[in-house]
């Protein structure tokens, strides 16, 4: 799909639903997210939105960049709310004044999905309603100041876990958000970049459709947080990918498909060097880290090839 | 402006406009198959059908390519317009019963096996792959021949053998019914029957766009001829 790339883009929507304008840094890697997101799920979806980066920049009163229906819901319950968005609308339907057509997505960072909406999330998820939650994930809790989150890599720096005699950054690996969701039997797991678009929207598309629960994790690069130049997020989203860090599937019925293949995962530093929060590692952390990737790898290629097999 | 009349609700839009367009300004969902908003309306699926009344006359037409009218009053879910609407995607559902798109069309319209004897043709002639192929990538490889029934989608390369496809795949993306096959492997990409060789990247060893493609690129923007040596993510 990715080598389409050149004429194809022209025949994607023109309209955008969620509107330029809002405040998100320079090269921001999540508004560009919510932005195919929002491309691709079309008008007729209803947003439930943890509060996050992209509440903050985006519904600054009396502005707003969203053109269609939006909620914003605490960090601990947007699941809660999604779920209780889908009975309303069946409760609707039943009665002939809406339509299963629309869709409700739910949308939150990786600090409420992973660390404070998990339960809320794990409960809706085992419910089996008809949401499609996406996290978009920037490491951290950038929005009041990169304080460490439970998605946070490995050696990375962040302003709870500084760099210095004691700490050497964040000493825990990052929380495996997708194998949760997938442990939840859910129809539909997938994680995207926005440094590959057809390869997000496609899946966003796909969640959408699919009837029951849908989870899509998006890596973010945030050149706040992570302290790279504003210009390079979609090239470190494409690094993130190609270096085995951040592996692009899904998994459609507990069948594991590998999305981007690259002939070759390129060395964990040509991702990590890039990135001001990673430059205090040293030769050792960074190995650590390249072994951790590598098996964290091949576990997958492992699961993709075992589906294969039947 | 033209003001007009959609399903009970005033709208006032631009000359020119087409009743899609008025409608998708009052949010009222038109269904489309044949329609892209990139490409210029053609009307052949019918599956936009709507009833305009004008003048106290009403007739059926498709939103996709009506220009509005002063006064005019369209309706969307009128008897008369569902009807119509409705039979057109049956009707394309028994040529194409295959396609996720046509079948999700006749779902949400409570369609669920068509009445007539299926076909498995595969192409429903909408005419997007070459519009796309004209509009778009401003090649004009593909068009349609003869009319009627014996109505075709060709390609001018198996015509005239004046090799103008690119092989960049936009005709395979587009097409609603997967008819149009793109296969890829290796160093290798097979459209329309015709094998396009890949470019490889020369700093990552990726194939990452057929030459043809590249080659076109280069002559339309008078590029230098390593220009497209190595890929977007290696530059």
């Amino acid at each position: 799909m990715e080598t389409l790339a050149l004429y194809v883009p022209r025949l994607l929507e023109k309209k955008e639903n969620f509107a330029p304008g809002h405040r998100a840094c320079s090269g921001c890697g999540e508004a560009l997210a919510v932005r195919m997101v929002m491309k691709a799920l079309g008008k007729n979806v209803i947003v439930v939105m943890a509060t996050g980066c992209m509440e903050i920049i985006s519904t600054q009163l009396p502005y707003t960049s969203w053109e269609v229906p939006w909620i914003h819901t605490l960090f601990e319950n947007t699941a809660a709310v999604a779920s209780g968005v889908v009975a309303g609308r069946e409760a609707l339907t039943r009665k002939g004044k809406a339509s299963s057509r629309t869709k409700v997505v739910a949308m939150a960072g990786d600090g409420a999905t992973a660390d404070i909406g998990v339960q809320a999330l794990s409960g809706a998820l085992e419910r089996g309603h008809d949401f499609t939650y996406i996290c978009f994930d920037n490491e951290a809790y950038m929005n009041t100041g990169i304080q460490r989150s439970s998605a946070t890599p490995f050696g990375a720096a962040t302003t709870t876990q500084p760099v210095g005699k004691i700490s050497m950054g964040q000493n825990t690996w990052k929380k495996d958000m997708p194998a949760i969701a997938v442990a939840h039997n859910i129809p539909y797991v997938a994680t995207a970049s926005p440094s590959y678009p057809f390869d997000l929207m496609n899946k966003v598309k796909k969640a959408r459709d699919i009837e029951g629960p849908a989870y899509l994790h998006i890596l973010s690069v945030c050149p706040t947080g992570w302290r790279t130049p504003s210009d390079l997020s979609v090239r470190i989203g494409r690094l993130a990918v190609e270096t085995g860090v951040f592996p692009l599937y899904e998994v459609e019925n507990g069948k594991y498909t590998l999305n981007i293949d690259p002939p070759q995962l390129r060395s964990v530093e040509d991702y990590l060097k890039l990135q001001g929060r990673f430059k205090h590692l040293t030769p050792e952390m960074i190995k650590e880290i390249q072994e951790k990737v590598e098996a964290k790898y091949a576990e997958l290629v492992e699961k993709v090839l075992f589906y294969d097999g039947f | 402006m033209v003001e007009l009349i959609i399903d009970g609700q005033k709208v006032e839009v631009e000359e020119g406009a087409t009743i899609l367009e008025a409608a998708d300004k009052l949010n009222i969902a038109i269904p489309t198959l044949c329609y892209h908003e990139n490409l210029t309306p053609f009307g052949a699926c019918r599956v936009c059908t709507v009833e305009v009344v004008v003048d106290g006359v009403s007739s059926l037409t498709t939103a996709c390519n009506c220009p509005v009218e002063q006064g005019m009053e369209v309706r969307t879910v009128s008897e008369r317009a569902l009807e119509a609407r409705m039979l057109a995607v049956e009707l394309l559902l028994a040529k194409c019963p295959g396609s996720e798109a046509i079948r999700s069309l006749a779902r949400d319209m409570g369609i669920e096996e068509p009445r007539v004897e299926l076909e498995t043709e595969g192409c429903i002639l909408c005419g997007l792959c070459v519009r796309t192929c004209q509009e778009l990538v401003g090649v004009g490889a593909l068009r349609l021949v003869d009319r009627g029934l014996d109505r075709d989608v060709k390609e001018t390369f198996v015509e005239a053998s004046t090799d103008k496809c690119i092989g960049c795949g936009s005709c395979a993306y587009i097409c609603p019914t997967s008819f149009i096959k793109l296969e890829e492997t290796g160093d290798t990409r097979t459209v329309w029957d015709r094998v396009f060789k890949l470019k490889k990247c020369q700093v990552c060893g990726n194939y990452w766009a057929p030459e043809a493609q590249l080659e076109y690129i280069r002559k339309t923007c008078n590029l230098p001829s390593d220009f497209f040596d190595v890929c977007p993510n290696c530059k």
